[in-house]
């Protein structure tokens, strides 16, 4: 049988090659190359070692525009089974909650059958880490974050979920959604079978609203409750370089101290 | 081979590199009829491509029927040469051309452009794959392995670029050594087309190419250059890797931050921000790097890979040759397709065709250059010399000295004897 996983995953700017405009706050967008949301590809190769532990079928879904699809065709490389692109106009400018009503409806109208939801502890663009939260609660199936491991035992997985000083282990019933500690894996390299499919096969299923029929009142910009009423740009923090001086460790010590105590840092 | 994982599907060419090179062979191939992948380790087509700033058209224009697409910044119209003894002074050769032949672009968009065209001919590119080695029957190259995955091909072209770590690993070249290469290093400094075309005295669409000698490059063998883009600066210094490591105090980079410092470029330069940086290896030696053959039994060797760049000195050369060498290997494999036989005999009509073309004619015009460049003087002792007779002659507050005696004057301060500089001038102009 094996486990039926549906992994969420966003799209997001590379955000090392992205610049923040002073002026503005805002991050300069133009021209800048997207990638899956690195802590989903955390979240992905937890989801491909529980497949090959139990076999089963690994889908990742994603709610964003067609250009998304490259980012299925990454996850693919890797060893992801299918993709499921939502897209449409009208849902475009969403807000978490917004984002979170596609994905769970999708969910409940075109997945037959899951087993897990597997997401990443939250995106590198936005950290809200909303999404897993919510999209649980759209479905009424328990969620465990911050998970490190994950075990089939009777019909039941066992989550070890880790916190800053110590770790709970949680049995939850199936179906249930994870999101997993970022770090917690090195996600593997995408292998040339693997993306020779994803790029010549393209195993994407698009569903637009004609298909979804949600309401669009729920969806987008007007679904979004949200309103970024201001981004203030932070600045950077002005730092003085001075090379340490002396010959013998002692002297670079004393020199170093004396400084320090010139800037009253000590 | 045990362990290995043989893909089902079979192409007719394989193609390492989605560079200039691998992508211009993928596009005539394709639009001939041949089954072709290209496979490229970046993360998108183009994302590895690195250079000075400037194309020369012809070639692309052959290769392409609808070079009219591809995205240029601006038309070089306006060329200079600048010897700089200092940061602070420079004796400039200024040309200004009536018809332009090469053109400023970002190599990223142009390889980008080439990708399209390539995906609209039929290629398929796969990214994110680096290829490991080739995969070989009967000890002829019939396939691509990456890690521990086969895609097997009738044929496979080599456009991996400078950094040649499938030729090495399948031991057809030697890893590379410092004296073999150059490193550039380039800045990419931003502002408003306006600005540009003010700063630089240019018109819409003009585009400026600027070298410099002497100390932009630390008076190491090597050169400075300066593009002017659509609304941006191509700002880059190269130099040669074992004379860098010797001569260089500090990190190469710092040579590109004190060119952009330099008093001499501060009213061209002023208000543009730095955008993008980069490095990359540059073939230098080209004769030496050349691998023994360009074809062998199911593989054929192209660009930077073959060491098909040309160093004029002052000037390199290299994303027009690449893509034109990958547009000849095409034509022998589509040659030898026809004859159904890919041996190394067979595909030897690709170092035939390359040695007719402008790619080997132009180098071998340029042969002796490296020589020239590895002889010190040209950067450190010239431009002090010279700048010493144009200080003679400019900075002389009782008035201009002649020229024969500034000449002499500044030879004698820098202990160089005039007749030597005499048997280096004409040495130089038989080798070039």
């Amino acid at each position: 049988m094996g486990l039926e996983i549906i992994l969420l995953f966003k799209y997001v700017p590379n955000t090392t090659t992205v610049n923040v405009d002073p002026n503005t706050g805002t991050l300069i967008r133009e021209g800048v190359p997207s990638v899956v949301n690195p802590h989903d590809l955390v979240a992905a190769e937890f989801a491909l070692r529980l497949k090959e532990k139990y076999g089963g079928r690994i889908r990742a879904m994603i709610m964003a525009p067609p250009s998304a699809t490259k980012g299925i065709e990454y996850l693919v490389g890797m060893g992801v089974d299918e993709g499921i692109l939502l897209t449409d106009r009208a849902y475009g400018g969403a807000d978490t909650l917004a984002t979170s009503y596609v994905i769970s409806q999708a969910i409940k109208k075109v997945v037959d059958h899951y087993d897990l939801i597997v997401a990443g502890q939250e995106t590198l663009d936005s950290s809200t880490a909303h999404i897993g939260a919510q999209v649980s609660s759209w479905l009424g199936i328990p969620y465990v974050y911050y998970v490190t491991e994950a075990e089939l035992q009777d019909g039941h997985m066992i989550l070890t979920r880790q916190l800053e000083t110590y770790v709970e282990k949680y049995r939850v019933k199936l179906p249930a959604l994870i999101s997993v500690l970022m770090h917690t894996l090195q996600p593997r390299d995408v292998t040339l079978k693997n993306k020779m499919k994803a790029v010549t096969q393209k195993p994407v299923k698009v569903y637009t609203n004609n298909e979804l029929q949600l309401n669009t009142l729920c969806t987008g910009l007007k679904g979004s409750p949200t309103i970024v009423a201001k981004t203030e740009f932070i600045g950077k923090i002005p730092r003085k370089m001075q090379v340490i001086q002396g010959k013998t460790p002692e002297e670079m010590v004393s020199w170093l101290i004396s400084k320090l105590k010139e800037e009253k840092v000590i | 081979m045990e362990g290995m994982n043989i893909l089902d599907q079979k192409f007719d060419v394989a193609i390492v590199g989605a560079g200039p090179a691998g992508l211009s062979a993928a596009y005539y191939l394709a639009k001939k009829g041949f089954k072709t992948a290209v496979l490229e380790r970046g993360r998108e087509v183009g994302s590895k491509s690195i250079y000075g700033g400037r194309i020369y058209a012809a070639p692309l224009k052959e290769i392409y029927p609808n070079f009219n697409s591809i995205p240029v910044h601006r038309w070089v119209k306006r060329e200079r040469i600048s010897i700089m003894p200092d940061y602070e002074s420079m004796i400039s050769i200024d040309y200004q051309g009536k018809e332009a032949i090469s053109f400023t672009a970002y190599l990223t968009e142009v390889v980008k452009w080439m990708g399209i065209q390539a995906e609209s001919a039929g290629a398929t590119i796969i990214t994110d794959v680096p290829v490991t080695n080739f995969y070989k029957e009967n000890n002829k190259v019939s396939g691509v392995v990456s890690g521990e995955d086969v895609l097997r091909s009738d044929v496979v072209i080599d456009a991996e670029g400078v950094n040649r770590l499938v030729l090495e690993a399948s031991g057809i070249v030697k890893p590379l050594k410092p004296e073999l290469v150059a490193l550039g290093v380039k800045e990419v400094l931003k502002g408003e087309s306006k600005q540009i075309e003010d700063a630089f005295g240019l018109s819409q669409n003009e585009g400026l190419a600027w070298v410099f000698l002497g100390a932009a490059t630390a008076n190491t063998p090597g050169g400075a250059f300066l593009y002017t883009n659509r609304d941006s600066v191509s700002l880059g210094v190269v130099v040669l890797l074992d004379k860098a490591i010797a001569n260089v105090k500090d990190h190469v980079s710092q040579l590109v931050e004190s060119l952009r410092t330099a008093p001499a470029l501060k009213n061209y330069l002023q208000n543009l921000r730095i955008s993008e940086y980069s490095a990359h290896l540059i073939p230098e030696d080209v004769w030496s790097l050349r691998p023994e053959r360009l074809v062998y039994d199911g593989l054929l060797i192209t660009g930077d890979a073959a060491g098909l760049l040309l160093n004029a000195g002052y000037t390199y050369r290299g994303v027009d040759f690449a893509a034109y060498s990958g547009y000849l290997a095409g034509k022998a494999i589509e040659q030898a397709h026809a004859k159904g036989d890919y041996s190394a005999g067979s595909l030897s009509s690709y170092e035939s065709m390359l040695e007719e073309s402008i790619v080997i004619k132009e180098l071998k015009r340029f042969r002796k250059v490296h020589e020239v460049m590895k002889n010190g003087l040209l950067f450190e002792k010239y431009p002090k010399i010279m700048s010493g007779v144009m200080k003679r002659m400019f900075e002389n507050s009782d008035g201009p000295s002649k020229a024969w005696d500034a000449i002499n004057e500044s030879c004698k301060e820098n202990q160089y004897s005039m007749l030597k500089l005499l048997i280096d001038g004409y040495r130089m102009v038989r080798s070039l």
